[in-house]
């Protein structure tokens, strides 16, 4: 190869390396909504919420999920009537499978009757999980 | 019955990625000079050329920088940049990382890097520059947008009781 035509290789390498990563990240927590009763909780120890439950997914190996875990306990515990419940998936393939959770942290918002109403995969702000707590309970939250 | 390990003290997730950082500079290093040498015509020249090929000698230095962190992660040289000089002039981490997946990382940054150069060293065309392509790729998510696909291998392969906890038992 000639030294132009590698360096348009390498500069091309790193275009495609940027993008792949730019659409990777701008994926990270994203809602996704759910169709109500296609998800099913039971058995997992859940206990719902009165207005709202937020449900994180985790394994052993998950480096982000303590921040997101104290994120979100904050949350509910802002919202009233909202419970935040964990579930380890480090020995639950079976899980995650029936849930398709493909990565974690992976976050369900649940409404007041424990249906799955959206879901957030990766990383999620505080500003999204409020945002869907607001419109699944319908209320007004001041945000901290 | 074998006791589960527990899961080893964390890492700061920050030096994996600084490490990531160099390696990636290095790895483009080399794969713009086993472009411009003698992997695209690998199969024309002599064991010697293929060996004294300037891509083919960053690319080792790169490989064998892989082997030093598996073997040794805290002598490593871009492991002590890090702590020396890097660390101290940043706030203290929100959170450890576990430091197993990182690791699986290198090691598969390791073997990626390590078939290049040995199919390279047979004369295999191109060998030199796909690996090279291919790990800069990894090494540069992992820098710049903190995505681990080493990590999301170890994690894949967690679930499925192949490595880890699980597979002590097993």
């Amino acid at each position: 190869m000639t030294p132009v035509a590698a360096l348009l290789l390498i500069v091309g390498l790193v275009a495609v390396a940027t993008i792949a990563g730019v659409v990777v990240a701008r994926r990270d927590g994203r809602a996704r909504r759910v169709a109500s009763g296609s998800l099913d909780l039971s058995g997992l120890g859940i206990d719902t919420g009165e207005s709202a439950t937020l449900v994180l997914f985790s394994t052993e190996f998950c480096a982000r999920c303590p921040s997101v875990k104290r994120m979100l306990r904050d949350v509910a515990g802002t919202a009233s009537g909202a419970t935040f419940a964990e579930v380890d998936l480090t020995h639950r393939a079976d899980v995650a499978s029936r849930l398709r959770i493909v990565q974690t942290p992976t976050t369900f918002v649940l409404d007041a009757a424990g249906e799955v109403r959206a879901r957030f995969g990766g990383v999620v702000s505080r500003h999204s999980v409020t945002a869907q707590l607001d419109h699944i309970t319908g209320a007004h939250h001041a945000h901290a | 019955m074998p006791t589960p390990d527990a899961a080893p003290r964390g890492i700061d997730p920050r030096g994996p990625r600084f490490a990531a950082g160099i390696t990636a500079a290095l790895l483009l290093i080399g794969t713009f000079l086993a472009a411009i040498g003698t992997s695209a015509h690998a199969g024309q020249a002599s064991i010697v050329q293929r060996l004294v090929d300037p891509g083919f000698i960053v690319l080792l230095v790169v490989d064998l920088l892989f082997a030093w962190s598996l073997i040794s992660p805290r002598t490593q040289p871009w492991s002590v940049l890090f702590r020396r000089v890097v660390q101290p002039r940043l706030v203290p981490p929100a959170e450890l990382e576990d430091p197993r997946p990182p690791r699986f990382a290198q090691g598969v940054g390791f073997t990626v890097v390590t078939v290049g150069l040995v199919l390279h060293a047979f004369g295999v065309p191109w060998a030199l520059v796909i690996a090279g392509a291919a790990a800069f790729i990894a090494a540069f998510l992992n820098a710049v947008f903190g995505l681990c696909l080493g990590c999301q291998l170890y994690l894949l392969l967690a679930r499925a009781g192949i490595v880890g906890r699980s597979a002590a038992r097993a």
